[in-house]
């Protein structure tokens, strides 16, 4: 006998039940920096399960409106459910309000939407970014439950701990003393968000493969792409 | 202190072992040990043997080391690529290591791969899995080339290819679709790269460079870093601070006094 | 907890497990279409219990389904596409599903009953050609779908996958299809060397303009002999 077994506090083995858990982490990072006119939103489209990658590409993040981008992650079937119920339902707005939501409308609505499944919630973390009313640029951030909050800038996923550390320095310039504080302008985020993406693939395993960069200004939305690494 | 002296009894103590299963439950299992999640390969050519690895080693989900080193030295003709708890795999080594090292200033002899595998296997054997070190043996000793793999648990094959770690699946399959018996030196060269490649492309765990060994009769030639197919981006901009960008609270400066003989020449 | 159920009862579990199953199903995209491939198997735990079952499934003209899993389930899946295909014919006008739409449903479906807690144990991959391109995804218990040019369930993803990614990734367009039965078959010996549930026997769909093909079941040629050599 395997003296480990003897000193088991149970020596009867009970058979295991097959049990499912309707979860599973997809991995993936995503990051929202909101200017004074503008707002980005970029995400990398690697979808991997453990040590295995679904997909290079699959995407995260998605327009939902002129002025607005939703991007998530973790558990992605749950994240395309949230899009796809918040895409009727902006359908919806659209047609009984004859025009179309604004980004502090939409921003409830995540939140609400999400709070209705408080206890079987979305496992997604949520970043909604876009340009509200008065043409400025914003960024929100939901936790799985509907939590949420404005922010100028934040990082989720499997990188955010790498990402929003980084973000808070070259953005909000925490722990920086300056003269002059430079403005945050559309090149500069840019560059901060790409170089945040190769460096957050360099050592989180669940990123790579391509980044997508959603640029959100008063007269649309542009989107980038660039390569990142397929180890 | 106790009374009289005891005759030690064999084999292993589990007298801490209800505790750690205690402290487990209240959250206070043992720390995370660093896994080079790897791919790693062995392959029989026609004179020799050539082993692979990628170069990825990771604590959890975050890359500890981009370039580490996971095929180890055994003997003059004999290397180890390992895979599993980096530490187990780089002690195991360097206890055989210096056994094979001792063993043939005694005897004045070349080691044998079979030695180091039959020394390796009654250790891990002993340890009875804990010690967690899967890995791949190549050798050129007086029976010619030969190549083991030997499990955590003790056990071991003698195969013409083998694969071992979180992406030997991967390697596993192109060695499966192109090994053949008698492969010349360039194409095995190929095989093993591309064997590791597939490796660092499909599973997580694996990544950056690929380190190849080829070990032939009284020849061994190591190739750090044959192919880097994973090459980092160059970063948009510079991230140097100005002067003074780190607020503090207090200055103190002290200056180096050279007290007896010239200033150190710095030139 | 226990007061929410009267006494001596216990809370409703549908969750089941497995009991025959499927294994991997292989799939790619090529030049004219998709290409998929499953073997003939359904095991039965470590017993090869039916060595005659159809893995692939033609779901009108241009979709084939491949399904990895639990065979029952397979079965009631079918039944449901089936009726949804029944249903679009008599409305009959002139709208039928393509791959896009039956992979749609079928992601829904997995999903809803991921939902529920009673889930369709199953790794689907729906293959066919649509609006002048092929199409190929996959969706599996807990509703979690993704597209791409190769795709390989179960063991299939550990083995067949990366031999697949080597040569579609960025072929897409030009892989004839020589090459896309090479690769296929390719694929097949090595899951049948090392996949413990799998058998030498299967089957190829290819989805083109012209429509779907399913093969008759064929076995590869194999070399086990590696032994004989003095390295062993």
């Amino acid at each position: 006998m395997n003296p480990v077994d003897f000193y088991n506090e149970t020596l009867t083995s009970v058979p295991t039940e097959h049990g499912f858990y309707p979860y599973e982490s997809n991995g993936g990072t995503a990051l929202a920096i909101a200017g004074e006119d503008f707002c980005v939103v970029a995400s990398d489209t690697r979808q991997s399960n453990g040590y295995l990658i679904n997909a290079r590409y699959a995407p995260k993040a998605f327009k939902m409106s002129e002025k607005a981008v939703l991007a998530n992650s973790v558990f992605a079937a749950d994240g395309n459910a949230l899009v796809r119920r918040l895409t009727q339902r902006i359908q919806w707005y659209k047609h009984s309000h004859e025009k179309e939501i604004s980004i502090t409308a939409l921003a409830q609505l995540v939140s609400n939407t999400l709070y209705y499944k408080r206890f079987f919630p979305f496992y997604t973390q949520v970043l909604l970014g876009g340009i509200d009313e008065s043409g400025a640029g914003v960024v929100y951030s939901f936790d799985p439950v509907g939590s949420y909050g404005l922010e100028v800038c934040r990082a989720n996923g499997t990188a955010s701990a790498l990402i929003q550390p980084f973000l808070d320095n070259q953005v909000e310039f925490k722990n920086v003393q300056f003269d002059d504080k430079p403005r945050m302008t559309l090149d500069r985020a840019i560059c901060i968000a790409k170089d945040a993406f190769t460096s957050a693939t360099e050592r989180d395993i669940y990123t790579g493969d391509h980044l997508e960069i959603f640029i959100i200004k008063q007269d649309g939305i542009t989107i980038e792409s660039y390569p990142l690494k397929k180890d | 202190m106790r009374a009289k002296a005891e005759i030690p009894k064999g084999g292993f103590n589990f007298d801490n072992y209800r505790r750690n299963v205690f402290l487990e439950k209240q959250g206070l299992g043992l720390p995370k040990a660093i896994k080079t999640g790897t791919t790693i390969i062995g392959i029989h050519f026609k004179d020799g043997i050539i082993l692979g690895a990628d170069t990825r080693s990771t604590n959890d989900t975050i890359v500890a080391n981009k370039n580490c080193k996971k095929i180890h030295y055994l003997a003059p003709n004999m290397y180890c690529a390992g895979a599993g708890t980096a530490a187990d795999t780089e002690q195991s080594n360097a206890l055989i290591s210096s056994q094979l090292e001792l063993h043939r200033l005694a005897t004045g002899r070349q080691s044998r791969v079979i030695t180091a595998v039959a020394m390796l296997k009654q250790m891990l054997f002993r340890y009875q899995g804990h010690v967690s070190a899967a890995l791949i043996i190549g050798g050129y000793d007086i029976s010619g080339p030969s190549l083991y793999n030997v499990h955590p648990h003790g056990s071991s094959d003698k195969l013409p290819f083998v694969a071992m770690g979180s992406g030997s699946l991967a390697a596993m399959a192109i060695l499966e679709s192109r090994w053949t018996k008698d492969l010349e030196r360039d194409d095995a060269i190929e095989l093993a790269k591309d064997a590791i490649e597939a490796g660092i492309f499909n599973d997580l765990g694996s990544g950056s460079n690929v380190d190849i060994n080829i070990i032939e009769k009284d020849k061994v030639e190591i190739l750090k870093n044959y192919a880097k197919p994973n090459e980092r981006a160059v970063k948009e901009q510079s991230y140097k601070y100005k002067r003074g960008a780190t607020a503090y609270l207090k200055e103190y400066v002290r200056e180096f006094i050279v007290t007896e003989g010239d200033a150190m020449d710095i030139s | 907890m226990d007061h929410h159920f009267p006494l001596n009862e216990s809370p409703i579990t549908y969750t089941q497990n497995p009991v025959v199953t499927g294994t991997s199903v292989i799939a790619l995209k090529y030049r004219d279409g998709v290409m998929l491939a499953a073997d003939n198997l359904a095991s039965y735990g470590s017993l090869a219990r039916f060595k005659d079952v159809e893995r692939l499934y033609a779901v009108g003209d241009f979709t084939v389904i491949g399904a990895s899993g639990d065979i029952s389930d397979f079965q009631y899946t079918k039944h449901l596409l089936d009726a949804e295909m029944v249903k679009e014919y008599y409305i009959n006008d002139g709208h039928v599903l393509g791959a896009p739409h039956i992979y749609e449903y079928l992601s829904r479906v997995m999903y809803h009953r991921r939902s529920q807690i009673n889930p369709l144990w199953n790794s689907y991959v729906v293959g066919g050609y649509h609006n002048g391109e092929g199409f190929l995804g996959y969706v599996d218990l807990k509703g979690t779908t993704y597209k791409s040019s190769s795709i390989a369930t179960g063991f299939g993803a550990y083995f067949a996958q990366p031999i697949l990614r080597k040569i579609v990734e960025g072929h897409e367009n030009t892989l004839s299809e020589e090459e896309a039965i090479d690769a296929v078959d390719k694929c097949m010996r090595v899951l049948f060397y090392r996949d413990a549930r799998s058998l030498n026997k299967f089957q190829r769909a290819k989805i083109t303009a012209q429509g779907v093909e399913i093969t008759q079941p064929y076995s590869l040629d194999t070399e086990w002999s590696f032994g004989d050599s003095k390295i062993n």
